[in-house]
Parts: C-alpha cells; structure tokens; sequence
C-alpha cells in the first residue's frame, strides 16, 4: 500500500538537512496569503464585532461577551443547535451514503460514466432552479402529494409546515444536489486504488462485503475524509435551502444557526449579535474538522 | 454483485432522482397565462422560448455572460494550481507544521460566507476593487483554494514519496518536480476540482450581490435573482425558464467532460 | 527556486497595499452635477425594467438616466445601502423604508434633505399633505415617496359571480360572504406562514380600533391586551372554519387566485402586475374592495398603505444630482409615466393612470370615508417586527390559544421598548 512506503521515515530524521523547507514555504505561500487577507480578515472585523453593540451605522460600541451571553440565553438559540445537528447527522447519513453507494455501483461498470450522470445533473444546476423547484415539489397540494394523490394517497404530511419533518425533507432535497458530488470523489477514490492488492484479494475469494470491508474501505480513507470533512463544513453552514424553502419558519422551527446568525445580522441589525452567533459557529466547524482530519489524516500520513 | 442487478438499482435510481428535473422542464415550458399548479406532471404547452426570452428581458443576464464565464474558468484555474502548489508543499515537501498550514488553508471555507460579505464590501470599495471584474476573480480565487488545496492534498498522499527521491536523485528542482511529476499525475483530480468550482462559481449569488453592481460585472446568477420578488416579479414559469438557461452550460460542461473523470490515473503503479 | 519568490513578494504588496489603502476615510465629495448618469440601488429588483423605461422620459426632461441595481432578499439589501455609507460608493438615489428604519438613517444624518422639494410639490397641488407626516422628521421631510400602494382585498371575479356574491360594503357583508363561499367548498382567503403574516392581524386590528392598532406601533398598547386577545380568537375562529389556504402552499399567489385555491386576497395594489402577468384580466377575471371595517361605527374607514420612499444619501458624490431627479419625480409627467410603466396607483393627483381600476381606487381612498394608515411592516419596529412576523407564521400553521405567541412577541417588545426608554 503506497501510504505505508511513506511511514517508516520518521519527521526527526531528515529535518536537519532538509534541503526543501524553503521552497516548500514558498508553494504552499500564495494559498496562505490569499485565504488570510481575504477570508481571514473580514473574519476578525466580525470577531471583533462580537464584543461590540452595534446596528450597522455609526460606530460599534463595546460590550466585552454581552452579546455571548444573550446568545446562550435565549431558548431559540438551541432549537437552533438542534436542527444544525441534525443538518450534520442527516448530510452524512444521506448523500454522503448514497454517494458512495453510486460510486461503488458503477465502479468498473460498463456504462458506468453516464448511470452517475443522472446524479450530476441536479449539481450543475443554479440554486435558483432547485430552490424553486423543491418548493414546488414540497409545496401543500404540490407535485409530491399530487403523485401521491395519484397512487391513492389521502392525507399527505404538511411537508414544509410541521417540524422536524421540514428539516428532514429539507435535507433530502439538498441530498437530492449533493449525491453527484460525493459519488464523483469516491469515484476518483476507487480509480487510484491499485489494481495488485485488488486482483489478490479476487483470488483469496473475497467478494462483495468482504471486499469491501478490508480493500476498498480503508484505501478510500483519503477520499472519505474529504466528502465527510467537506460534508460536516457544509451542514453546518446550512442556509440557501432553508432560507428559500421556509424562511425558518413556521415560527423558527426549522431554523439553523446560520439562519439565526442571518437574521440578527441583516434583518434585525444586531450586527453584535450575529456576529457572536457567527463567532460560536465557526468555532463550532473549526473543532469539529480539525478533530475529525487530525484522526484522519495525520495518524496516518505524519502530516 | 451482478452486472445487471447493478445496472438496474442505478437506472431506476437514476431516474428517480431525473424526475424533479423533468419537473423543471415541463413546467419551465408552459405559458404563464395559461399556468396553473394543478397539474404539475402534465405538459401542457410549450412556450420554453417564449419564457426563456422574457426571462433574458426582464434580467438582462446576457450582458452578464460573458464575464460569468471569465471568473468561471480564471478564478477555479488559479485556485487549482494554487492549491496544488500547498498540497504539494505539505505531502511532497513535508513542510514543516504541514497540518497546521493545511488546517489554516482549510479553515478559510468554515465560516458562513454571509459573516464576510459585509467587511469584504467595505475593504473592495476602499481600494477601488468595488465592481470590478480583478475583484471578482480575486474573491472567487480565494472563495475556491480551501477545496482544491484540501481535495489536492489528499490526492497526493496516494502518491508514493519514493515518485518525490526519485525526482531529487535525478537532480529535479522543487518546481520541477511539482509541474512536470505532480500536476500531470493530478490531472484528473485537477479538471474535477476545476469543474467543481467553475460551477461553483458559475451559480454564485451571494458574492456577486454584494460585491459588484452594474451588468457588465454582475454574475449572471445575480442578475437572474433580481426577478423573483414579492412586488410583481417574474411568472413562475418565466423564472424556472431562466434557471434553466442558466445551468445550460455547467450541465453540457458536465456531460463533455464525463469522460476524462472516468478514465482517471491509477496512481498506486507508481 | 528563486523564481517562486517572485509571485510571494508580489501577493504580500498588494496584500499590505491593500490594507494601507483601507485605512483611508470613507465618504465622498458631491460633485455637483445636475446632468448626468446616477447610480440608483433599489430593493424592488423586479422592477428594475420599470425603471429602465423611465430613462427616456427622464433623460427628454431633465437629462438625467438611472443606472438600476436591484436587489431581491430585503434584509441583505438593507445592510448593504447602511454599509455604503461608510465607504464613497454612498448611494445618490436609493429606495428605503417609512418608519422606524427611515427614522434611524435621519438621526445619524444620513439623509439628506428634501424639504424644499416638498415645500414645492405641495403649493403645486402634486402631492397631498397626509403623506407628509411620514416623511417628516423635526419639522423637515427627507426623502420622497417612490410609489404608494393600498392593501386592499383582491377577489376571483368568476368564483364571486357563480356564487352570486357582490362586493361586500360592511364587515358583516364580508363574513356572510365567506361563510358561503366556505360553504360551497372554495377557501376564502389566502394565508401564508412565511414573511407576510401580519395583512390579516393588521386588518382585524386597524378595523377594529385605529388607535389600538396604533397604541401597538408604539407600545402603548401591550398585544397581550384583552382586546387584542379577543381579535386573535376571532382569527382562529374563522382559521377553524376552513376560511384560510392551506399555510404549506408556496404556490405563488396570482397563480392560486386564478386556479381558484382561494376566492380573495389581501395584497398591495401592485399586485395587478402580477394577476396581469398571471394571465388574468383587469375588470373581468379579477376585482378588488376596500375591506370594510369591522366595527361599523368608525366614522372612516381604515386603509393601509404601504409608501415606499426614494432616498438620496447626504455624503454620496451624486448628492445633487439625486436631489434633482428626486424634484423631477414628484412632477405629473414623471408620475405619469411612472404609473405607466409599473401600473401602479400614482400619488400624484395630476397624474395620470391607465388601469381604470387603479384610477377609481385611487380617487376611493382620497374621498372623505377613508382613512390611510401605515402597514403593519412599516409601523412596528424592526425586533419586534421580526418576532410578531414569526408567531403569526407559527400561528397560521398550528391555530390554537393565541396568547402564548402573543406573550413572545410582548417579551420582544418590552425588550425594545425598555431599550428606548
């Protein structure tokens, strides 16, 4: 296995005359400089809005962890977290699954290339069009219950109105864009997967699960930490599908915090607020993917 | 498993997740006067180009196109290479404290975009980057290297370090190595990144909003936006007919490059 | 390995060029040109055609064209025009909100003033002075209006005449109406639980009590007030009656009032363009009333209006030039012309309107029966605003005791008011 070759050579060994550290300050620099100055810093100008009182004209007033303290205070705030979790487990749960059982599905399929396309076709699409058409989809009396209708179906679940039921058919609806994705990076998983261990494995008899179970599996790690890692980052960031589909509503049941952070921030202007409820997410994200690449990735690789 | 059960679950799947599509069309193509939510299935007419015009009136996206299609293909380039390079630098290299690096590249991808609109707002019109099409390539630059740098990342620790000495012992330099061993190795990975993000960017909406203003710089997403609202907007099927058109090149985009993303690079031979 | 330094030191140039130059002020000169191209932000991004076919009348009167950017998401667009007035992209010509958010702006002097310009449009007979009072501050106006549009009841007009119903006159008239309508199997009226949740609350309350309705605009009235309470049970009863669309819907409105979903809807009068747009015919497929008020002792009838105002930012570079379209716009020929590319009711009386409906709505409401007042979104201030918007939502999906949601938009209220004080 080409990840093991690498493990013997331990880090203390080659950096005292390692030749490449200077360059390789060098290559990974633009990445850096460009992701600081333009993500990083709007970020701190938020940070630091956080501590401060503040509705968008004038200047910010401080406050130190006011803001922090009305968060957590408010009964809202953990519906809020409740439903995010639930964004994270359903994403994980749905089109990182499927994705993966599509890319299994048609790895070295005949035909394979275009049975994914139809999973392709829903992420190409501009977020306008899925939007709208969910909503039509999922509307009262929309095209879902009236197919439903059609098989006889009487009373259909109010899809968009009754929580938790629109967080989970929200969730599918966002599945619905995402498969493709996952199912293409699996895809370029398995294809680097070397063809000896594989055709060993055939030979020992192992099949199906089995296969599965001790070749694929762990040589699709790499990739799987991608899709997951990315996949987390994107749950919990929640907020086109929500935002176009129910607003939140009704009420705030179907509320995620990056829908929360939103309306403090734009619609009610507690620019403070919003940014503490921005602050707590991004902290949020940002342990749970170094957590989980850190398990990962660097066991593994030394990275 | 059989070849044909296989075949069987993704076609019926397949079609499956085809139908909201379907949806899409039909509706997309029936006149708004004649519109109704009643029969969603059914089609009834077909006014598609009727509506697809309406749609390119009432938003004047084609001004837009053009320089949609230039962040598109500029800004996921660079990002690509960009990101390359630090995942080179990590895995190749074996930069020192690579996973903090590689966890500050990353981490530029987990807070809401929404947190950064406004303070990117402020510093664009400061430095007179403000509704300028360098502006947008520079965002969407930033807005794409966590993905490639993670996604290439992770592809190169497929790539044996032995590839790496051996390239050294020859007496290659970094860059050498990097441009003439990596990135060819990375090709496949590189165009699906690149195509990723060129939809990505494609589709964008919320940059493009606050970060540009007239139609020769607005993306055309955002110019499609400005067509739904509460005070008189667009006809339902006018709107579906303009993202439609809209997504007409990432899905031909997709179709054509479906091949290079199957044949792939079995990277273990190396 | 040299040459990989070259594109580092250049990145990290530009990167501290760039915050050197972010340092410098905000804000920029007016330039003082009374011609030219001005750059106008507007929420309204629908009618961002509308205001591109102004341009020829503009540009023949007064050499001025609008270069339009619309926004759709409300909210974003608010915090992007409060943002622009830190940076020298301050818009010259831009759309806001009466009430409260106009409020805010003229305190913190951001706005500039129009004063002189109203002085002139009222000795001209362009405008009446009842629509002065909301863009009034200390004694000066700031702002003028953009559009005017009153929230009357829409109704299908094939559904009424197959029922026989006429266009109600009094509350009772209304009732009796949507009883049997509800007895025929058709839903009376249009509901959402998403963003417009507060026309019926607003109509129940302003018909009930003016000054009720106004006493919650600025606290004096708490909404868990035994009043406001028996209006929100007469809500639900009418909820339990059937009377309301089913409150998943996200059918878009004109499409439900021409396949029937429901017989009427409470909208604003620029809601023709969309029936219009709909395939529907003025006059013939659709109608509108003034909704009567429900206590018939009022002396006037209560209608809500919602007047969107055109801004002009006091530290934007085209400050003089906004000023100048802003005069031209209260003039009969900009209204008229206004009036016909949007079909909307036009505030200025010497105007003229080509949808013969708005025309006779129009002059309805300037009679002496009617009474204007402010739409619930515009009147309530922005927190309270949000949660009441939310609880109607909540109460629209699941009708039952009222009081708690009352009780939650009263905590966010008192919250706010305690604030002011």
């Amino acid at each position: 296995m080409t990840s093991d070759q690498t493990a013997p050579r331990r880090p203390g060994n080659r950096r005292p005359r390692d030749p490449f550290q200077r360059s390789a300050t060098g290559f990974v620099a633009p990445g850096v400089i460009l992701v600081a100055v333009l993500l990083y810093l709007p970020l701190l100008w938020t940070a630091f809005l956080s501590l401060t009182e503040y509705n968008g004209l004038g200047d910010p007033e401080w406050v130190g962890f006011a803001n922090y303290v009305e968060m957590l205070d408010d009964p809202d705030f953990l519906g809020s977290v409740l439903n995010t979790l639930l964004w994270v487990a359903g994403t994980l749960l749905v089109p990182v699954g499927i994705g993966l059982g599509v890319a299994l599905l048609t790895w070295n399929l005949k035909g394979g290339t275009w049975l994914r396309l139809p999973f392709l076709i829903p992420y190409a699409l501009s977020g306008i069009g899925v939007g709208v058409i969910w909503s039509f989809i999922l509307s009262g009396d929309g095209a879902l219950d009236q197919a439903l209708a059609a098989f006889g179906a009487g009373d259909t679940p109010r899809w968009l109105v009754d929580a938790p039921l629109n967080t989970v058919v929200m969730i599918l609806a966002t599945a619905w864009q995402g498969v493709g994705v996952n199912a293409l990076l699996f895809t370029i998983g398995l294809q680097s997967i070397p063809k000896e261990p594989l055709e060993a494995a055939r030979v020992d008899g192992a099949n199906g699960l089995r296969l599965f179970r001790s070749i694929l599996w762990p040589m699709l790690r790499p990739l799987t930490a991608v899709v997951v890692g990315l996949s987390i980052v994107a749950s919990l960031k929640t907020f086109d599908i929500v935002q176009g589909m129910t607003k939140g509503g009704p009420g705030r049941a179907s509320e995620t915090l990056a829908l929360t952070m939103y309306k403090e921030t734009f619609v009610n202007s507690e620019y403070g607020l919003g940014s503490a409820i921005a602050v707590f997410l991004t902290a949020v994200t940002l342990a749970a993917s170094v957590l989980y690449l850190r398990q990962q990735l660097s066991s593994k690789h030394g990275v | 498993m059989s070849r044909i059960i296989r075949t069987t679950v993704l076609a019926v799947l397949g079609v499956l997740w085809l139908l909201p599509v379907y949806l899409l069309l039909v509706n997309a193509a029936k006149a708004p006067e004649t519109f109704t939510s009643k029969e969603s299935w059914l089609p009834t007419d077909f006014s598609l180009f009727a509506n697809i015009a309406e749609a390119v009136r009432l938003s004047g996206l084609a001004e837009s196109a053009a320089s949609t299609l230039l962040y598109a293909v500029v800004s996921p380039a660079i990002a690509v290479v960009v990101g390359a390079a630090a995942g080179f630098a990590i895995v190749a290299l074996r930069l020192r404290h690579g996973f903090a690096w590689f966890v500050a590249i990353f981490g530029g991808t987990v807070f809401p975009l929404q947190m950064i609109l406004l303070p990117l707002f402020d510093a664009y019109s400061r430095v007179g980057l403000f509704d300028s099409r360098l502006g947008m390539v520079v965002v969407y630059t930033a807005i794409s290297i966590p993905f490639s740098a993670f996604v290439m990342r992770n592809f190169f620790t497929g790539i044996a370090h032995s590839v790496f000495e051996a390239a050294v012992l020859d007496g290659a330099t970094a860059w050498r190595i990097f441009a003439r061993v990596y990135l060819p190795m990375a090709s496949s990975a590189l165009v699906a990144v690149f195509i990723l993000q060129a939809t990505f960017i494609w589709n964008d909406f919320l940059l493009g909003l606050v970060l540009s203003q007239s139609d020769t710089v607005r993306p055309i997403v955002t110019s499609l936006a400005g067509m739904q609202s509460t005070y008189g907007g667009a006809q339902m099927s006018t709107v579906l007919a303009g993202g439609l058109l809209v997504s007409l090149p990432t899905v031909v985009l997709f179709l054509f490059t479906q091949k290079f993303f199957a044949r792939g690079l079995a990277l273990g031979q190396y | 390995m040299r040459s990989r330094k070259t594109p580092i030191a250049l990145a990290a140039a530009a990167a501290a060029a760039s915050l050197l130059l972010a340092s410098c002020g905000g804000g920029g000169e007016d330039d003082g040109a009374t011609t030219g191209t001005l750059d106008f932000y507007t929420n309204k991004a629908a009618w961002e055609p509308d205001f591109d076919e102004l341009n020829a009348q503009s540009e023949s009167d007064v050499d001025i064209s609008l270069n339009t950017t619309g926004y759709s998401d409300a909210a974003q667009y608010d915090a992007f025009i409060k943002q622009s007035f830190r940076t020298d992209k301050s818009p010259g010509l831009f759309t806001w909100q009466t009430g409260p958010s106009l409020a805010e702006l003229v305190e913190e002097g951001l706005v500039a003033e129009t004063t002189d310009i109203w002085t002139e449009a009222v000795d001209q007979g362009w405008i009446g002075e009842d629509l002065k009072a909301a863009y009034t501050f200390d004694g000066k106006q700031y702002c003028v209006p953009m559009n005017i549009a009153y929230w009357v009841m829409y109704y299908n007009k094939t559904i009424f005449d197959e029922q026989g119903i006429a266009e109600p006159t009094t509350w009772a008239e209304l009732d009796a109406a949507a009883a049997k309508l509800a007895g025929a199997g058709i839903t009376p009226y249009y509901q959402t639980s998403t963003l417009f949740t507060f026309p019926w609350f607003q109509q129940l309350v302003a018909g009930t009590d003016p000054e009720l309705y106004n006493g919650l605009a600025t606290g004096e009235v708490k909404y868990t007030d035994p009043r406001i309470v028996e209006i929100m049970e007469t809500w639900r009863d009418q909820q339990d009656a059937g009377w309301f669309s089913d409150a998943g819907s996200t059918v878009d409105p004109a499409v439900g009032l021409k396949q029937g979903d429901f017989a009427m809807i409470n909208f604003g009068s620029f809601f023709n363009g969309s029936l219009d747009g709909a395939g529907m015919v003025s006059g013939q497929d659709y109608d509108m009333f003034v909704i009567p008020a429900v206590n018939p002792d009022l002396e006037r009838t209560p209608v809500a209006v919602e007047s969107g105002p055109l801004c002009v930012a006091e530290n934007s570079s085209q400050k003089t030039l906004g000023l100048e379209y802003a005069k031209w716009w209260m003039s009969p020929d900009a209204q008229t012309a206004w009036s016909a590319a949007r079909g909307d009711v036009a505030f200025n009386p010497q105007a003229h309107v080509n949808d013969p409906m708005l025309e006779e709505l129009g002059t309805t409401v300037a009679g002496d029966g009617y009474e204007a007042y402010d739409r619930y979104y515009e009147a309530t201030p922005t927190p309270i605003l949000t949660v009441a918007l939310e609880q109607f939502g909540a109460f629209i999906a699941d009708p039952g005791d009222p009081l708690p949601f009352l009780e939650a938009i009263q905590a966010e209220a008192d919250d706010y008011w305690a604030d002011q004080g």
